[in-house]
């Protein structure tokens, strides 16, 4: 601490030739010093709290994993975990939205055929003991490796079509690639080829050959002048990655409402606004249409170390303690999507349904109808944020309804 | 040596500092502790969430999903909590309409002010005007698919029978939310709670606006609600054939503006200021929907001398130059009947 020779306020008094400043001996005021102290000392016990928490954590991950393993061995644990949010616990699906598994003819012809589906899913009209359903159900060849496919298909088939016959793995190995680059099956005409004595299934819809524009193409690929390719970002088929997020299977509302909103400044990120800002409504309607007809696979995974269980849980029921409803009361019973407003969640990238969850709740991104998200994530202790995130990213992706001729981009599939 | 002195005071002097150091810096985690511990730090800060308001109420706590207990009777809660839910699969033959239990019992029958199931449980039997009798747990439920789940239009034509195993499971799944509720006593947190009536009383019109602002995004603008891409009901319609009837409670102004109160927007309940409230249950309730289903062969205004006089509802009176209570024209086939084969019809 330097300080010069007091001088009385108003009598100037020019330092001499020989004036040499200097120094007392001042010890550091005590309080700051306790700050120091506390500081340092909380700043270990956090350290050492941390510490033991992760390890709690392992261990009631391992034993809840341990515990639900032995609850519901194998099959049984597959089927809840991917298949009882749409066809429901009791396999009898929803009235007029989901078909049964139940004495379904699909279920009875046998587990090759449930693997079939399961690697495939569905885009199309599918009839189901005598009801007919739009059926929108996505692949599972990303989320299941062969032998758990092997063993849902066999539950299946066992529990809901009364079979007995068990599928290998090296079975569903075999099939996986018959069916390798296949595409969805389309709808149950499709499907009639695989089940004998199928009862009359309902035809494909013609869909518009609608090939994407090449302008819009240049965008997604290319670029315009200044501004990037939405695919040096989102990835060549809108899969996303890390903070960036997944596009297909967005709804065509949604994706638009989003850019204009960054074009007008109602949604904060740098990028994104200056990409916005060079496109016109009819650029952003292309996009977006383009976008929301992608059916893709997830590339997500859990990755932010989240519960997954609590994850499932505030999906699925909400915590109404914390004045949570749950995601799917309103995002969709599967996290596909609502409408314009509510987003598919289903495998988003984890660290950006994160982001985006801190940002509400940090009040830095507002363009949620009603501040509906905003209060929802202030209400989310972080690690619930992170449990959410992680168990979006573990469900199988979007069944998009595909338009056949906007699907297959050349020079989208290299670059996934 | 003089410099040998100051050292030795210097010593003494930074070792008494060193214990004033400590000791405050220890104080002041202590005091800091402490804070934190009584909740005098603000959330922003601790980065704790705040303390929630229903845990700390008075509210009574329903036992969780994971205590279901195993054994007959659990399997008939679990099948009661898949009819609750899934009220159109797994009750499909009684429900005329695409609602569930769960549409107006948030959270499965446990939210308080939402209708909740272990209020209910404990306070039947018990006389209601409704329909000028003592009724059982099973009559009541009745009610609920006579009216609410317009069971008229589905393809038994009416309620599951009475001793039908729907009315088994979900008594089940009742009784266990209940498990610890008193008997007989009305519980702190049942019904949709009460809105005071306003200087202003209740106009449709002034609803209109407030369900476009805070309403519309989920229910859509037509009140019609929307579905995920299979066709799955995600908010339920609030009006029109796919909608409660008139013989609801819903369709009384004063249940759907407590309701709304309570619990709408999602997430945001008590939003509403009461005003907005009584005024948006009026703009719902002054819609068309499926008619009574006590009418039978009365005239509109007969069944509204019967069943309605009195009530806040807009049944049997002319809205916009239209007598409502008529009801929405019925289905073709019944709801959730199986369809025609497909393929040619055989020749005749």
């Amino acid at each position: 601490m330097t300080r010069i020779n007091k001088q009385k306020p108003g009598k100037i008094v020019k330092p001499g030739e020989d004036f040499e400043p200097w120094e007392s001996h001042n010890p550091v005021p005590l309080p700051v010093i306790w700050i120091a102290v506390a500081l340092g000392i909380w700043g270990t016990a956090l350290l050492l709290q941390e510490q033991d928490s992760k390890v709690v954590a392992q261990a009631e991950r391992e034993a809840g994993e341990a515990a639900a393993h032995d609850a519901a061995e194998g099959g049984a644990a597959l089927f809840l975990a991917n298949c009882s949010t749409c066809h429901q616990p009791n396999g009898a699906g929803v009235r007029l939205a989901v078909p049964p598994l139940q004495d379904s003819e699909f279920a009875k012809a046998g587990p090759g055929v449930v693997a079939q589906i399961l690697l495939r899913g569905i885009d199309g009209p599918i009839r189901v003991k005598g009801f007919t359903y739009d059926g929108h159900m996505p692949s599972f060849a990303e989320a299941l490796d062969d032998a758990e496919v092997a063993q849902l298909a066999s539950y299946v088939g066992a529990r809901f079509g009364g079979g007995e016959t068990v599928l290998a793995p090296a079975e569903v190995a075999q099939l996986r690639m018959t069916h390798s680059g296949s595409g969805s099956w389309q709808g149950g005409a499709e499907l009639a080829s695989l089940v004998a004595d199928l009862p009359p299934q309902p035809p494909m819809p013609a869909t518009a050959e609608a090939g994407l524009d090449p302008a819009i193409s240049d965008l997604i690929f290319a670029g315009k002048g200044d501004v990037w390719s939405c695919a040096s970002c989102h990835g060549g088929l809108g899969q996303g990655a890390e903070n960036t997020p997944r596009l297909a299977g967005l709804s065509q509302g949604y994706i638009t409402k989003q850019l204009h909103d960054f074009r007008q400044g109602e949604r904060h990120n740098e990028h994104m606004s200056f990409v916005a800002k060079g496109l016109d409504d009819a650029e952003i309607d292309g996009l977006a249409a383009y976008y929301a007809g992608l059916r893709v696979d997830s590339t997500a995974q859990p990755a932010l170390g989240g519960d997954l269980a609590r994850g499932e849980q505030i999906a699925l029921q909400g915590d109404w303690g914390l004045g949570v409803p749950a995601c799917f009361s309103c995002h969709g019973p599967s996290g596909f999507g609502v409408g314009a407003e509510f987003p598919a969640l289903a495998a988003q990238q984890p660290a950006y349904v994160a982001s985006q969850l801190a940002a509400w709740a940090g009040g830095h991104r507002n363009n949620s109808p009603l501040g509906l998200m905003d209060r929802i994530s202030e209400a989310l202790p972080e690690a619930d944020r992170r449990a959410v995130s992680d168990y979006l990213a573990s469900l199988p992706a979007v069944p998009a309804p595909e338009p056949q001729a906007m699907a297959r981009i050349e020079g989208g599939e290299d670059e996934l | 040596m003089s410099s040998e002195h100051h050292d030795d005071a210097g010593q003494g002097r930074s070792a008494k500092r060193l214990i004033f150091a400590a000791g405050g810096g220890l104080a002041l985690v202590a005091i800091g502790a402490l804070m934190l511990e009584a909740g005098w730090v603000p959330g922003w800060i601790s980065g704790r969430a705040p303390a929630p308001d229903v845990a700390e109420s008075a509210y009574f706590q329903p036992p969780s999903e994971a205590e279901i207990p195993d054994g007959p009777f659990g399997e008939a809660v679990k099948r009661g909590r898949d009819i609750f839910m899934n009220t159109s699969t797994n009750a499909g033959d009684y429900v005329g309409n695409g609602l569930t239990c769960a549409n107006c019992h948030l959270d499965g029958g446990r939210q308080p002010m939402s209708a909740p199931m272990w209020a209910a449980y404990g306070r039947y039997p018990m006389y209601r005007a409704k329909n000028d009798q003592i009724n059982t747990m099973e009559d009541r439920v009745m009610g609920c698919f006579t009216f609410s789940m317009n069971a008229q239009h589905s393809v038994a034509g009416g309620p599951p029978p009475h001793g039908s195993d729907i009315y088994r499971d979900l008594e089940s799944y009742f009784y266990w939310l209940a498990t610890g509720a008193p008997t007989n006593v009305l519980m702190e947190g049942s019904g949709f709670g009460k809105v005071a009536k306003t200087e202003l009383g209740y106009s449709p019109e002034r609803g209109e606006q407030v369900f476009a602002a805070n309403c519309a995004v989920c229910h859509g603008p037509d009140g019609q609600g929307q579905t995920d891409a299979n066709g799955r009901i995600v908010f339920p319609p609030l009006w029109g054939p796919n909608s409660y009837n008139w013989g609801a409670g819903m369709a009384r102004i004063d249940t759907a503006a407590a309701f709304v109160k309570n619990n709408m927007p999602l997430s945001q309940p008590g939003k509403l200021t009461d005003q907005e409230a009584w005024d948006v249950a009026a703009y719902i309730d002054s819609h068309e929907r499926p008619k009574d289903a006590r009418q039978g062969e009365m005239t509109v205004e007969q069944t509204r001398q019967r069943f309605h006089d009195g009530d806040e509802t807009y049944y049997g009176q002319q809205v916009n130059g239209a007598l409502l209570g008529v009801g929405t024209p019925g289905p073709e086939r019944p709801v959730g009947a199986p369809e025609l084969p497909i393929g040619p019809t055989p020749l005749e």
